[in-house]
């Protein structure tokens, strides 16, 4: 059987942990294009992503995941149209401890629908501990009234074992796609 | 103590002087200047280029190019060259004491590599002079 190469996108608002995510599961050392942010733009963070996060996780059987995080913010929106061809599968990150979290996440579902609405998307919302509202219901109402579904869990990007639960179900997703995809391309559904 | 806060206005008006002289080259379709995070500071281009736009995707190229390099352990990235069917772009670093600024110069079909990077380079260097002071 030949390994397989799948491009999974890692999205999100800025800091909401897509660099972070990607450094705790890459087996290489990740490609980074942070950038320092200007002091007018009064942000938290003293560096931002400009191009892209990159990282790998190979799997047991030899497909690889190629791991690509998009910069948060909306002037580098043309990079998310870029970095989402051949994407297979999106992993939406929220921080529940903005100002309007559930907004933050329809804003990037709806800018990679595509995906999403293919059933190959995952939504991680962080920082739950210490900003428990809204709570995990609420996103699930949100994303029902954007006529999508989606798996949507909590998650700590700096924990490893919560990014690779995160891959785990986005990937068993994609698989669940294309073998529905495969099926109605012979005629079994 | 901390450092003085910086400034766009007083950036924009030691950049402006130069980016128009250099937009006077009749090779030279216009020039940004931009933060190394994708915000205008100062831009001489036609009403049709989305400077806001150019700015965010000035800093994603040179953020790229510099992973690029370093990844090719070539050192450090200085310029980015784009040559396109009708011209070129130029994206290059100004060298000042205060913040990272890129500049970035387009060009016309007539354009030759080394003239237009000679004056870039020019002008890189006088604005970064001028912040310094």
């Amino acid at each position: 059987m030949t390994a397989k190469d799948y491009k999974l996108i890692f999205t999100g608002t800025m800091g909401a942990g897509k660099t972070t995510a990607i450094a705790s599961i890459s087996e290489i050392p990740p490609v980074r294009t942070d950038v320092a942010t200007s002091e007018s733009q009064l942000a938290s963070k003293t560096t931002t992503t400009a191009a892209f996060d990159y990282g790998e996780v190979s799997l047991p059987q030899g497909d690889i995941l190629r791991l690509y995080g998009t910069p948060g913010q909306t002037r580098f929106s043309f990079m998310w149209n870029i970095l989402s061809e051949g994407a297979l599968g999106v992993i939406v990150l929220v921080d529940n401890s903005r100002p309007d979290p559930v907004q933050d996440m329809r804003d990037y579902v709806d800018a990679f629908r595509d995906v999403v609405g293919r059933s190959r998307a995952v939504i991680g919302i962080g920082r739950m501990d210490s900003h428990p509202d809204p709570d995990i219901d609420v996103y699930y109402d949100a994303i029902g009234q954007l006529g999508l579904d989606a798996p949507i869990m909590s998650v700590d990007v700096r924990r490893r074992d919560d990014v690779l639960v995160m891959l785990d179900v986005l990937f068993n997703q994609i698989e669940a796609a294309e073998a529905e995809a495969e099926m109605d391309t012979v005629g079994i559904a | 103590m901390s450092a003085a806060p910086k400034n766009d206005d007083l950036d924009r008006a030691a950049c402006q002087p130069h980016l128009e002289a250099l937009a006077r080259n009749k090779e030279v379709l216009g020039a940004l200047i931009s933060t190394v995070d994708g915000f205008e500071i100062a831009a001489e281009v036609r009403a049709t280029t989305s400077v806001k736009k150019l700015a965010a995707m000035t800093s994603s190229l040179l953020a790229l190019a510099e992973a690029t390099s370093q990844e090719g352990e070539v050192g450090n990235c200085i310029d980015v060259v784009i040559e396109a069917s009708e011209g070129m772009v130029l994206v290059m670093d100004v060298p000042n004491d205060s913040r990272k600024l890129l500049l970035t110069v387009l060009c016309n079909k007539a354009a030759t590599l080394g003239s237009v990077l000679w004056a870039a380079r020019n002008t890189r260097t006088a604005i970064g002079s001028d912040m310094n002071r």
